[in-house]
């Protein structure tokens, strides 16, 4: 491969960087769009066309959503290069003989051309796919614009909390800007933006082009400037900046978020114990992160909850406020709907990674300062595990006992619903039926979900150190799978839509096979690398013992979960019993996998 | 007198993405020496060094350090080694104190006044994070976490690599502090090859994958000569020379480098009608650069 100029080169890197992200910005949202489209149009309503047309224009709606909603978020694989600190990610082309306009610009237009393409790609498959006008250019001018000031926020300074603040701010205003102007008019007896409606409501005026140039136009020569003063070395001058916006511009770099969380708390290394070091070293590291973003959303959710009413009071004293405070989105509908459901996805986002393995300029790697301790694999791992996993759950047990505080505090607005009862009725039903449980039986519900939360910790770091030894295998076995998932949706559509050319029966042989496909698959994995640890020394009889005692524990409890849920073992089909009693397997294929795992990125 | 087999590393191969990183690998050093191992970038240097450390996993052939697999017992292997390696990977987010906190309770050998002496006289501020130390003092810092436990055997990968004259210094001082106390051991790999000249009591030469040459560095240097030959005649060409492993020069005035019997070379040399001018014991870098054709003219061994 010849490349002729330091342009070329510099989108070859940039194209070597992204591709990969490129490609699930692409499929993700493409497959979730195309499979709800599909579901909507299978399962809907046929016989009642009413209901049928308005089940699959919220879909289009959620499909429109899922496509745009990638765009909100960074170039995740740029931001690698450095480790997700906040700064130029190409800093290492600093030293090349290239101006900083090229070495600023040539990313930027890249990445923004990419955003949008990638978007405007997934609109036009949705198109074909399912015949609703998703729209094109309009949208993908926000996204350019969305894209430029993202990069402006994180490129051009690396103080994280202006990166934040600016990255919040055009976040907030893209969506609010947006939802303005397609909601603009009134549509009654559904929601404001129906697809048929969509060519009218997204055909945005001309000067809001303009803007969206004119606000990309000086993204662009922001960072440029920046770069070039951080290329230099130089610090603001004060002349360009008001004294404390320079101060804030020009703080001392930190190392990220991540960093900021890990020396917030200031204890004590005990230097009693190696695993007592090691246990201060995962809390420090690994655990306290998670656990303090639980604990900040825990209380956010609480504050927002206890100002939700007299803010919803206030805009529906406003004249202009047709809609009825019960019935209507307003502020209250947001703990519930989207700040508890994001904030446990986001605790569990940071429970993954327990194996501490980084990325830096393309490399994967664990490190080897830990990995040149005197401590046993195994037992290191474990040790990375539960740690992880206790500030994991503690996080989520903040979040959810701040909303169940909260709900008292939301009042019986039509949103927070459960089964058509609004959410504060149904509060004392929970409680009353947990109240009736007995001891033993809540011991059983704490044992598994303490043990799921391990599991989830324990899977997701295997996958990563099993992806940062074998990066195509799994890959592959990944694709495998989602094509498996795919096949599977599209049986179930075919047999559905048009059941002459799919019967049940294929579909119920799919099925079968994908149920004894995970058991075999979990019983196989579980004798393997329990033999393979036990092999290489990384297991020891003790330490499985202690994985069966763990495993058997929670098979009790499971079998007690599903005893309260009511399903009877008993008369039973073999197969369906298997798939009941199979997550209890998991835990002590898990206990192997973990240790197995993490010794292949330990010792390669 | 019979000495104790620290290293021990058996035809050790290793490949990476089908590239051989090691290729039959054999190595073993004993107590109370200072190992130095010397190589071309990619020669396999690193590769070794963790394997040691039980970082890489032997493809074929067997590693002993100890007496014991790093691999399969680590915590006994680890627990009586140092290592210093070239990155200097430590955590950015530690303090210094803590750094020395969380090492020494690994180790209970941990001798806490060396460990204080040392941040003294390298001034290194306890209180300061990993991340704000520069290049040397991160060195520093990794340098006294890898010997203030007073390790068995210490490994240091490339450790004065792009430091400064002081703290260069300073390494090779805890080199000899090691050394000094009874029975320890140091294998280092560097590409300074005065300083592993100055250091080692045993020298290993790697390339591409390869031990090329191995044993007591004085019998090695012994072994190799370097002399300034004249021919009446003039040579465009190297002149074919016995023992002859790289030549440098032209006409008739030539330097080579040679090795074995010193008569046969110079038997050849007046074959030629030529006549040693000076002769000397080859330095360390003069051996490397003829063992590993780095040379200008490289000669085929006779």
């Amino acid at each position: 491969m010849t490349l002729r100029s330091p342009t070329s080169a510099m989108l070859w890197e940039l194209w070597r960087v992204t591709r990969a992200e490129i490609a699930w910005r692409l499929a993700l949202p493409i497959g979730v769009g195309v499979a709800a489209l599909l579901l909507g149009a299978a399962f809907g309503p046929a016989d009642n066309p009413a209901s049928y047309q308005r089940l699959n224009d919220h879909v289009a709606a959620f499909a429109l959503i899922v496509i745009v909603l990638p765009h909100f978020v960074g170039w995740l694989s740029m931001a690698k290069l450095n480790g997700s600190r906040p700064g130029f990610p190409l800093y290492l082309a600093y030293t090349r003989p290239v101006r900083t306009s090229v070495m600023v610009g040539l990313p930027m237009a890249y990445l923004t051309a990419v955003s949008m393409a990638i978007y405007l790609a997934s609109a036009m498959v949705l198109r074909v796919t399912s015949g609703y006008a998703f729209p094109l250019q309009p949208v993908a001018a926000w996204i350019a614009g969305l894209a430029v000031v993202l990069m402006m926020a994180a490129w051009s300074t690396r103080n994280r909390v202006f990166q934040v603040c600016v990255a919040m701010f055009a976040v907030v205003k893209t969506l609010v800007a947006g939802m303005d102007r397609i909601t603009a008019v009134e549509v009654p007896d559904e929601f404001d933006w129906p697809p048929r409606l969509w060519p009218t409501l997204f055909d945005f005026p001309r000067t809001d082009y303009a803007w969206i140039a004119l606000i990309g136009l000086a993204s662009f020569v922001v960072t440029i400037v920046m770069v070039r003063w951080d290329r230099r070395g130089d610090s603001v001058p004060l002349a360009a900046a008001p004294r404390a916006l320079a101060g804030v511009i020009t703080r001392t770099p930190d190392g990220g978020l991540w960093d900021w969380l890990v020396g917030l708390f200031r204890v004590p290394c005990p230097t009693a114990s190696a695993t007592r070091a090691q246990v201060w070293l995962d809390l420090k590291s690994n655990g306290m992160p998670p656990l303090t973003i639980g604990v900040a959303l825990a209380i956010v959710i609480l504050l927002m909850s206890a100002v939700s009413g007299p803010i919803d009071a206030a805009i529906n004293a406003d004249p202009d406020v047709k809609c009825p405070i019960a019935e209507c989105f307003y502020v209250r509908s947001a703990p519930p709907l989207f700040l508890t459901p994001l904030s446990l996805v986001t605790v569990f986002f940071f429970g993954g990674n327990a194996f501490g393995i980084r990325w830096r300029q393309g490399r994967t790697y664990v490190s080897p300062f830990e990995a040149t301790q005197a401590y046993g694999t195994a037992e290191l791992a474990v040790l990375k595990l539960l740690v992880k996993s206790a500030c994991v759950l503690a996080g989520l047990i903040a979040i959810a006992v701040s909303f169940w505080i909260s709900i008292p505090l939301l009042g019986d607005a039509v949103f927070v619903q459960i089964w058509g009862v609004p959410l504060s009725s149904r509060r004392s039903v929970i409680t009353d039926a947990f109240a009736a449980l007995t001891g033993y039986e809540q011991l059983a519900l704490a044992v598994v979900a303490a043990v799921g939360v391990v599991v989830w910790v324990a899977s997701w770091a295997a996958l990563g150190a099993l992806r940062t030894r074998y990066r195509r295998l799994i890959t592959i076995a990944v694709c495998l799978l989602l094509l498996y998932g795919v096949f599977f949706v599209w049986l179930g559509v075919a047999v559905s839509v048009d059941p002459k050319t799919a019967s049940q029966l294929h579909l119920d042989v799919v099925h079968r096979a994908m149920r004894w496909i995970a058991a075999v698959a979990t019983v196989s994995t579980t004798v393997y690398v329990f033999w393979s640890g036990f092999a290489d020394h990384v297991l020891t009889t003790r330490y499985a013992s202690g994985a069966v005692a763990l495993s058997a524990a929670f098979a009790a409890a499971w079998l007690t979960v599903l005893h309260i849920a009511g399903v009877q073992l008993a008369g039973m089909s073999a197969m369906h019993a298997m798939s009941v009693v199979w997550p209890a397997l998991l835990p002590l294929m898990a206990s192997g996998l973990a240790p197995w795992s993490y010794s292949r990125i330990r010792h390669t | 007198m019979g000495q104790t087999t620290v290293v021990d590393v058996n035809n050790l191969s290793r490949s990476f993405h089908g590239k051989r990183a090691l290729d039959g690998v054999s190595f073993s050093a004993t107590a109370g020496h200072v190992h130095g191992l010397v190589g071309a970038n990619g020669a396999g240097k690193t590769t070794l060094l963790k394997h040691l450390l039980g970082l890489l996993r032997a493809a074929t052939g067997s590693v002993r350090v100890f007496g014991l697999d790093p691999v399969r017992d680590p915590v006994r292997v680890l627990g009586r080694v140092g290592y210093l390696s070239e990155e200097r990977e430590l955590p950015e987010w530690m303090r210094v104190d803590e750094l020395m906190a969380y090492t020494q309770a690994f180790h209970p050998t941990w001798d806490e006044t060396y460990a204080r002496q040392m941040l003294e006289s390298f001034a290194l501020d306890p209180s300061k994070k990993i991340r704000e130390l520069s290049k040397g003092m991160r060195a520093q810092a990794g340098l006294i976490a890898a010997v203030a436990h007073r390790p068995e055997l210490l490994i240091l990968d490339e450790p004065s690599s792009g430091l400064d004259v002081a703290v260069r210094r300073d390494i090779l001082d805890a080199i000899v502090r090691t050394v000094a106390d009874d029975g320890r051991t140091v294998i280092f790999s560097s590409h300074l090859l005065d300083e592993v000249e100055r250091m080692s009591d045993h020298v290993t030469m790697m390339d591409y994958g390869r031990v090329t040459l191995s044993g007591v560095l004085d019998d090695v240097r012994r072994g190799y000569q370097r002399s300034h030959v004249r021919f009446v005649e003039h040579f465009d060409q190297p002149p074919v020379l016995a023992t002859a492993l790289a030549m440098e020069g032209g006409g008739r005035s030539w330097i080579v480098v040679h090795s074995g019997s010193i008569e046969q070379f110079h038997h050849s040399v007046l074959a030629l009608g030529g006549e040693v001018v000076e002769s000397r014991d080859a330095t360390l870098e003069e051996i490397f650069l003829a063992r590993t054709g780095r040379n200008r003219q490289q000669v085929e061994a006779a």
